[in-house]
Parts: C-alpha cells; structure tokens; sequence
C-alpha cells in the first residue's frame, strides 16, 4: 500500500430474522450512523462511499445501491458497488481501503448488508451453474460434499462440528448484535435432524437481515479520531476458476494464497502464535476445522484437533469468531464486512464483552463462490 | 498530487448483435480476453490484477459472474474483484487498485446477454421498490421523463432530436463494432413511432450484447505493451439522489462536477480542448444534457462547427450492450488515440473524454480524460 490505511469507526445493526422495523435504507442507514457517530464524523467529512452485497435477487432489487443514495449520504460523491458472492462484505471493505490507499481519498465509508426476509434465500443461493444440474439445496446442498470430502480426508470424528456449532453460540451470547445468542448443548446440536448431511441443522448459519458500516482513513484522519483506530497491516482479494480438474475444494489454492498474501505483507511468518484472534467465514460448522488448515494455522488434518482440543474456545490459545461469526449471524452480504469489522473491534479494544484480552493482531476474513473467492486483511493495535 | 501514470494499452470488443445464439457470455467473453491479451503480447500470468462488472439480472441468475473467472483465467489462482456496474466503473476502481501500488498491469471485463432476458422489467427493478418502481417505470420512461424536462427548459424540439439522432447514425455506419450500422437521415427517424414520447424509436438504441476486454497498464509496463498507449491523465465519478422528483432532471449534476474534478486532476482548463468525446447517451436528449454539463457548447447548438468529435463511434444510440455501454466509450478513447479507430478514426486524435453512467436519468456518472502524454513526471 502507498500509505497507511486505518479503521476508525465501526457501526452494526441489531441482526435478526426479520427486521420488520425498518426499510431496506432504514436498515442501512441505522448502520451507518452508528459508524459515522462512531468515528466522531458527519456526512460532509466522507470522501466517497463503497457498498456490497450478495446477489441483488436476495431482495429483488437491480443494483440497490442507486435507491440507497440517500441512505448512504452518497450523493455528489463518487460511489462504487461491490459484489464478489458470500466473500462480498470483506471485499468491499478491501476496496474502501484501497481508495484511501491511493492517496486519493483521506476518509471513505464502506457498507454491506443483506435484508434476506425481503425475498427467499433458499432460492437466491440455489443458482444454476454451467454444466451441472440445478441442485435447488441452496448454499448447504452445495456445500456439504466439500465437508464430507474433509471427513473423508482427515478422519475427522464426527462430533467436531456440533463442537464447533456450541463454541459459536457461546461466543454469540458475548455478542450483544448476534442474531442466535441462547445456549446450545452438544447432545442439542447432535440431536438436531441433519438438513444435508453431514450439517445438520444447528451447525447452520440462520438466514438475517443485517448491516454493517466501517469508516476507513489515512493515517493522518485516523490519528485526529477520538478513537483508538485499527490500522490495517494488509488485505488481498484473490479467486480461482471452477472448472479445473483436480482443484482442492477442501482448502482452495486461493485461499492458501490470499493468506500468504496477508501474511507475507503483515510479517507474519508463524500465524499460530503472532495471531491472536481471527474472525473466519463459517457458514457450516466444519468449515471453521477446514479454514484453519487453509488458512495455515495448523497442517493438513490438524485443524479438526484444534476444535477437539477446544483451542479456539473463547479465553484459550487463539479465540475463533469471538463475535459468535457466520453461525450466529448471517446476512449474507454482511457477513464479510461483519468478519473484518469484528476483527477491526479487538484492535481498537471496544468489543465489549467479548473482547480478547491483549490482543494485538488480528485476522479477518471472509469466502465466496463455490469456495473460490476469498478477502482477508490483517489489522493491529498499534501503527 | 503526483500519482502514476497509467494507460489504457488494449481493447477487444465484440461486435454488438441483438443475439449471439450460439454462444453464452462466458464464450462471447473469452475470444476478447485472449484478443486483447494478444494485442499487447503478453500472457495472462503477466496481468497482476482482474476486475470485472456485470449483473446477476442481466444474467437472470444470482452468481452469472462466477463462471467469469474461468475465462478471465483465474488459474492459478488471481488477484480479482467484481462490481455490480458498468464495467467502466471496473476500469476506474482497477486504476485506483494500480495507484494504490504494488500492481502493474490489470484486465476490466464486461459481459452480458441481454436476449436471454427482458430489460424492460429488469430496469423496472432498478427502481426503489417502494415508490418507483410499482409504477412500472421502466428505462425508456424514465428517460423519456428526463429528455421532455430537459426540451421543455431549452426549447429543444423533436427536429433537434432527430438531428442528433441521425448524426449518430451516419457516425455508426462507420464503426464495424456497432450495431446499428445504416446510415438514416433525420427526417426519416422523425417519422418513427413513439416509444415513449417525447422518445421516437427511431432515437433509440435496439437491446444489444457484446463481451469487452480492456487492459490497463502503469508507465514503464504500458510503453512494452502498446506503441500509442492512451494515457490517464484524469478522473472523478459521483452519484446522485435516485429519486426523479429529487434532483433536476434536465442538466446532470454530477457529470458537471465529475467533468470539472477529472479536468482539473489532468490540468486541462476545458473539454471543448480535447479532440474526441465518447458519452454514454442512450437517446439524443441524453447526449445534449451531457454535452452542456461538460459545458461543450453555449447555447443549444446541435453540430458544434469546431471542437471535439462526439460518439465517432455512434454511441450507445448505435449499440447498447448494458453493463458494458461505458467500457465501450473508455475503449473508443483509447481506440481514437491510439489511431487504430479505423474508418472511425478522427484525424490527428490525441485527447478524450470517456463517460460512463449508472442507474436511471444519468444517476451516477463517471468522466475519463485520456491523452497520448503521459500526466505526471
């Protein structure tokens, strides 16, 4: 980057099933405030805006941005739309960082959301792709061989992901904008029937509406902030194609890449122990074993070890979605930026109750696609 | 503010058809990809950076823009990213990503097949669902809406329309990629029915699709990659209020203050300077209130007796492929400096203005100054 990028303010809604309360702009808009009254700036000190969000059919809206203007206090203001599927939210808080990186914008607000009760995201999610028979399973159907595929792999037992499944919602509880906060046992989850083996449904993520605004600044704007900033020590995009032959769906080149990216950038060589919390896209609960091998914090076949072992717990060795992450709230298109947000929070030390304690650098990240498109960004405490 | 300097070094489009039946997006996408690609004699391992737009509506499912990445050539795996717009706005933000550094080169997709569709009802839905929208607005009421504001307050007539309609025309026949490839005087396209009055269909492009590949690239790379590289020596985008009673439709605001930033950020005091003007004005009211937001003319003049050549293409009146209109007119810029415009080419070009728009009434738009010098030192 040509010069320092920070995130100074951080706004979210209340998720929820269905947040018949408010419009589709009223939704955004309740996050934006608070992001703005976060960071201590109106309207008039941000230089451009960037939104995302999942595919406009969600609410049935083409480019919903254009009605949001108003929302967003976007007019007269150069404005870009983002959308890269599921890994849309991270994405777009990538390109906010970008255009401040360039020099050429001191203070950007970047938004996403998704108001998944406005349509059906079973039929959203269920797309057509070229050569293969319609599933209509939505994102579950489509993912369940990538997780049966891991089992097979590494031998996993099959109580890992109901693990995971409890370690989420307990975290959630911590999280007062969480979507599912009540307490879940093992025996709930492993009892719960399975809606595509082998997820069943408690180790689903739910269907939200929701939103989440960050501010994103140069060095200079951040350090006039009434707030302690989250500098960003990196962040990469990266894809790969579908149809190539022997391509790991289990742990995608991409994301292999993209995290030597963010990595390499942030000077991290031992991501184990220099990281002290990440926030990881786990729409399923084996999702969380399988990016921890991608995202090479353990070897091949480690990653379901760490879950048995109860690593990743809250107050253990590296705290996995503090937030409560995918499983406890999800609106799609939001889901990214709540990750790298959420990430941003522990930096700036306002994650509340379920803030970890010292931490100093953190991970966030998010996926997309047929577990092609991945956004990362490292972010730190300190400058 | 000393930024990089980065050029448009190559440009491959489709011919713009009503239907290419036999071939999907991605297969009318990948020729221009290796076409232009080839045209700057390099090898997609020697792009660092892609970035396409396009639109699940237009491609009538949600993620059309996955099956992109496979023939952009995402393999290996590749830096990307994908907007919901026109892929001029691709083109802008890969600029950005390339000022932001470590990234030297970058392709910009645009795609999409609109037969397989009705944008009709797809433009409806770009509306606020609320308000707009169930009136059954669709884009050429909108635009039919906006182009009587703006004949009302300037007394331009349906005459005046047809003019710039047919100038477009004759413009087209001599451009292999348009569409619409007749020249039709302007008398004759008066006497076609409304679509929309005070829009005659005869000033109106047909639905048209076509797949655009544009590579960008950054000093020492682009001078390799391209003998006339087309520099970028200036930009700015803004939006606007969606809603049509909120903003006035008969001037465009944010083009007006787009043309200013992008012209100050190239140091150059007037459009009326620069040799060629490629708008994306769908219908010919269009092309006047973006002509008198860049403050090309005084008065209502319809063919500027000196000044810049605009739409030597035939515009978007010749051919409207959406989600790639814009790109067109940013690879048109290019095309018209570089001198490979062929039988379109405007003589001794070596500055333009690009524009591209978003939404309905020119609700969001976007202005590219391009030169044959390099900006900054």
């Amino acid at each position: 980057m040509k010069r320092p990028v920070a995130v100074v303010g951080v706004g979210q809604t209340q998720h929820s099933a269905r947040r018949a309360d408010v419009s589709i702009p009223g939704l955004v808009r309740e996050a934006v405030d608070r992001a703005l009254l976060d960071a201590g700036l109106e309207h008039k000190d941000i230089d451009a805006v960037v939104i995302g969000k999942a595919p406009d059919q969600l609410e049935g809206v083409m480019q919903p941005e254009q009605f949001l203007v108003g929302a967003l206090g976007a007019h007269l203001k150069p404005m870009i739309r983002v959308h890269t599927a599921g890994s849309v939210g991270a994405s777009t808080a990538l390109t906010a960082m970008t255009h401040v990186a360039s020099g050429l914008f001191d203070r950007v607000l970047t938004v996403a959301f998704e108001k998944q009760s406005e349509g059906n995201a079973m039929w959203a999610l269920s797309p057509t792709l070229p050569f293969t028979p319609p599933l209509v399973a939505g994102a579950g159907g489509f993912f369940a061989p990538y997780c049966r595929a891991y089992i097979k792999k590494t031998g996993a037992p099959p109580h890992i992901g109901p693990l995971t499944a409890v370690s989420a919602r307990d975290n959630a509880g911590r999280n007062e904008y969480a979507h599912l906060r009540e307490p879940i046992s093992l025996d709930d989850v492993m009892n719960s029937p399975f809606l595509w083996e082998p997820i069943r449904y408690l180790e689903t993520c739910p269907s939200s509406d929701g939103a989440i605004a960050l501010v994103v600044a140069s060095e200079e704007a951040a350090r006039k902030g009434p707030r302690q900033p989250a500098w960003i020590k990196s962040g990469y995009s990266y894809a790969e194609a579908m149809w190539v032959p022997g391509r790991d769906q289990v742990s995608p080149l991409a994301g292999r890449a993209c995290a030597k990216a963010v990595y390499d950038k942030a000077g991290i060589t031992d991501p184990w122990n220099q990281i002290d919390t990440a926030e990881i896209y786990v729409p399923f609960a084996w999702f969380e074993a399988m990016w921890l091998e991608n995202l090479g914090f353990c070897d091949v076949g480690e990653g379901w070890k760490i879950i048995d072992r109860g690593e990743q717990k809250f107050g253990a060795h590296l705290p996995i979605n503090p937030s409560g992450g995918v499983l406890a709230s999800n609106p799609i298109g939001a889901s990214g930026m709540l990750r790298l947000g959420e990430a941003a929070l522990q930096m700036m030390g306002r994650a509340g109750a379920h803030q970890v304690e010292g931490a100093k650098t953190a991970l966030g990240h998010a996926y997309g696609g047929g577990a092609q498109y991945f956004a990362m960004w490292i972010v730190g405490s300190e400058a | 503010m000393n930024l990089r300097n980065i050029a448009v070094v190559g440009f491959a489009q489709a011919p713009i058809v009503a239907c290419d039946e036999h071939r999907t997006a991605q297969e009318m996408l990948y020729p221009q990809v290796r076409r232009a690609l080839a045209d700057c004699r390099v090898e997609r391992s020697d792009i660092d950076y892609q970035v396409a737009g396009s639109s699940d509506y237009i491609d009538g499912r949600p993620f059309g823009f996955v099956a992109a990445l496979d023939v952009m050539g995402a393999w290996p795996p590749v830096q990307d990213l994908h907007l919901e717009m026109d892929a001029a706005f691709a083109a802008y933000y890969a600029w950005l990503r390339m000022q932001a550094g470590d990234c030297d080169t970058a392709i910009v997709c645009g795609y999409g097949k609109v037969s397989e569709g009705d944008p009709p009802r797809l433009l409806n839905l770009r509306l606020d669902p609320y308000y707009q929208a169930p009136i059954g607005l669709d884009g050429v009421s909108t635009a039919a809406l906006q182009a009587s504001a703006y004949m009302k307050r300037n007394a331009v007539s349906d005459g005046d329309l047809a003019t710039i309609a047919a100038n477009n025309r004759a413009a087209g026949a001599r451009n292999s990629d348009a569409q619409l490839r007749e020249a039709v005087g302007a008398d004759q396209l008066a006497k076609t029915p409304w679509a929309v009055a005070p829009l005659r269909q005869g000033y109106l492009p047909p639905r048209g699709e076509s797949a655009v590949c544009l590579v960008l690239a950054a000093e020492g790379k682009a001078e390799r990659m391209c003998a006339r590289p087309a520099w970028i020596q200036g930009t700015d985008q803004r939006a606007e209020l969606q809603s049509l009673g909120a903003r006035d439709l008969a001037r465009s605001h944010g083009t007006q203050l787009a043309t200013e930033r992008a012209l100050a950020m190239a140091g150059i005091a007037r459009a009326a300077d620069l040799d060629v003007i490629e708008v994306s004005a769908a219908n010919p009211a269009e092309e006047l209130i973006l002509r008198n937001a860049m403050d090309l003319q005084s008065g209502i003049g319809l063919e500027p007796a000196s000044g810049p050549a605009i739409n030597p293409s035939g515009g978007p009146i010749c051919g409207h492929p959406l989600m790639m209109t814009g790109l067109i007119r940013l690879g048109e810029a290019f095309r018209q400096i570089a001198g490979c415009a062929g039988e379109h080419q405007v003589s001794e070009a070596r500055s333009a203005i690009a524009h591209a728009t978003s939404g309905h009434c020119l609700q969001q738009n976007l202005v590219m100054v391009l030169g044959a010098e390099r900006r900054w030192s």
